[in-house]
């Protein structure tokens, strides 16, 4: 409880920030309802919040989430599998790295467009466009993790005679098991992100919350903006609290780096 | 190389084992003979190709030239051939951190020896740490835990590679003697290497020394007393005086 309580201080600072803000602005109540235009205060953060407005965003939170949570289990898989693939060759690994350092600093906003031209608009390319961002630090950090077994653990399965199989699935898989849930956590961040920026691109269908808050912008609807940036973040939250409770689970307890 | 099959009571032979790695000469001309229930130090200034020969030894490494020679046995396993079972003892203990103690226990245990070690954590005083994870135990005890596993193996040969030399002074007085019932109990032969000389004389029943590298071997110390050994022993003039030769080889020959 105790712990909290530093926390709780600097959200009290940022809610009165926010309230400094909100009334500090020159005509972020010139609308002629009253509400306001640039940032709500606090309380009145619901205010614009209209049956068809929440449907709207319900909609798109469901398009996001499921986005984002079919991009990150992909990813894992893909990142896994690559990071196993490239321990396993050397001439994979060192044919892949470059390539995949060249697809990990291009941003990701510019290969968007390209990917729904190519792909269409479909479920697919923002499911394409959350892997491509969140799956390249799952796959280095499992090769990293898979390479920096101990030698003498190695030695003791050399001289048990056990199989490359055993080697992996015994040994150098749980090694790596700390670093490979490092990258999971990087990753679920980044799929939650990559879910909401391959919207932005998406000119037709149910909107995303990445197109949808384009819209809130455009029309000046300062809060239903806000909520839906809430809602984005409670996405992102939640994808990181359940990583931590599968690392707390899986690793916490022999782990200690 | 390593063939199977010498005379009955040499139960590990090196013979004129030499090893470079790349340029630099590692060991140089290496002949030892291991007998079965002996236990054989090696000791010698580090970087003497004492470890190079200990996993030449264990088929970890293959010398440039020399050949390594196992008593041939029943028993198949490990990692070159159907030779005696050789187990190994790192410097490290080795412990594979995400198995609890009686998980690295089984780790090279057969299917059938349960018992064994039960045996084995009683005698190494962890039965009542079964659960724990390697991260609790201290230095002593993950030591114990490593060396319980390697005799899980039912190893007919211990290769052990200064295996003590990360405990305080107090600690590896205790396992010294806990390493001893083992081995009465137990009856394998055991190579060690160690730079401690009082813990070469104590334990072995044969002191090697070895020369600054490449490693050759420039003596042999017989070490006359009878097992079990008692701490009583540490403190007495022989004692001092076998201890004082093998540092005067190991000085003579840095």
């Amino acid at each position: 409880m105790k712990r909290a309580v530093p926390a709780l201080v600097v959200l009290a600072a940022i809610i009165g920030g926010w309230y400094a803000l909100a009334y500090s602005l020159d005509n972020n109540f010139a609308s002629s309802d009253g509400s306001a235009l640039i940032i709500p205060p606090p309380h009145r953060l619901l205010e614009g919040l209209n049956g068809p407005t929440i449907e709207r965003i319900a909609a798109a939170t469901r398009i996001s989430l499921v986005t984002a949570v079919v991009g990150f289990v992909l990813s894992a898989l893909l990142g896994i599998v690559l990071g196993i693939a490239m321990s396993l060759s050397r001439s994979l690994a060192s044919g892949l790295w470059p390539w995949l350092i060249a697809l990990q600093v291009t941003p990701i906003i510019v290969l968007t467009p390209i990917i729904v031209r190519v792909v269409g608009p479909s479920f697919a390319a923002r499911v394409l466009v959350t892997v491509l961002i969140s799956f390249f630090p799952i796959a280095s950090n499992t090769l990293f993790g898979l390479q920096s077994v101990p030698r003498a653990l190695h030695d003791v399965f050399t001289l048990a005679g056990s199989s490359r199989m055993q080697r992996l699935v015994r040994l150098q898989l749980p090694a790596a098991s700390p670093s490979i849930f490092a990258g999971l956590r990087v990753a679920a961040g980044l799929a939650v992100i990559g879910s909401i920026v391959g919207d932005f691109f998406f000119t037709r269908g149910t909107p995303g919350l990445g197109r949808l808050i384009t819209y809130f912008f455009l029309d000046t609807r300062a809060g239903p903006m806000f909520v839906t940036a809430f809602v984005a973040s409670l996405i992102g939250l939640a994808f990181f609290i359940v990583v931590v409770a599968a690392n707390r689970v899986c690793v916490a307890p022999w782990h200690r780096p | 190389m390593i063939t199977v099959g010498v005379s009955s009571d040499i139960a590990l032979g090196a013979e004129h084992v030499s090893h470079a790695y790349g340029d630099a000469d590692a060991l140089h001309d290496v002949s030892l003979h291991l007998r079965r229930g002996e236990i054989m130090a090696l000791v010698g200034p580090s970087g003497c190709g004492k470890t190079t020969l200990l996993r030449a030894c264990a088929g970890l490494l293959s010398p440039t030239s020399g050949h390594i020679e196992l008593a041939g046995s029943a028993n198949a396993g490990g990692a070159h051939n159907a030779g005696a079972r050789i187990g190994f003892v790192f410097q490290e203990p080795a412990l594979l951190a995400w198995r609890r103690v009686e998980g690295n226990a089984h780790l090279l245990a057969g299917p059938g020896d349960a018992a064994l070690v039960d045996r084995l954590l009683a005698a190494t005083g962890l039965s009542a740490h079964r659960r724990k994870w390697p991260h609790e135990l201290s230095g002593g005890m993950k030591m114990r835990l490593s060396l319980a596993r390697t005799l899980a193996a039912r190893p007919e040969i211990l290769l052990l590679d200064e295996p003590f030399g990360a405990l305080d002074q107090i600690t590896r007085h205790v396992l010294h003697d806990e390493f001893s019932t083992l081995h009465s109990e137990y009856r394998f032969s055991a190579l060690m290497v160690t730079h401690a000389i009082d813990e070469a004389v104590y334990l072995a029943d044969r002191v090697l020394v070895m020369s600054q590298a490449p490693g050759r071997i420039v003596a042999e110390i017989v070490v006359p007393y009878a097992r079990p050994r008692a701490t009583a022993l540490r403190f007495s003039s022989g004692f001092a005086a076998l201890c004082g030769e093998t540092a005067r080889h190991l000085a003579g020959s840095a």
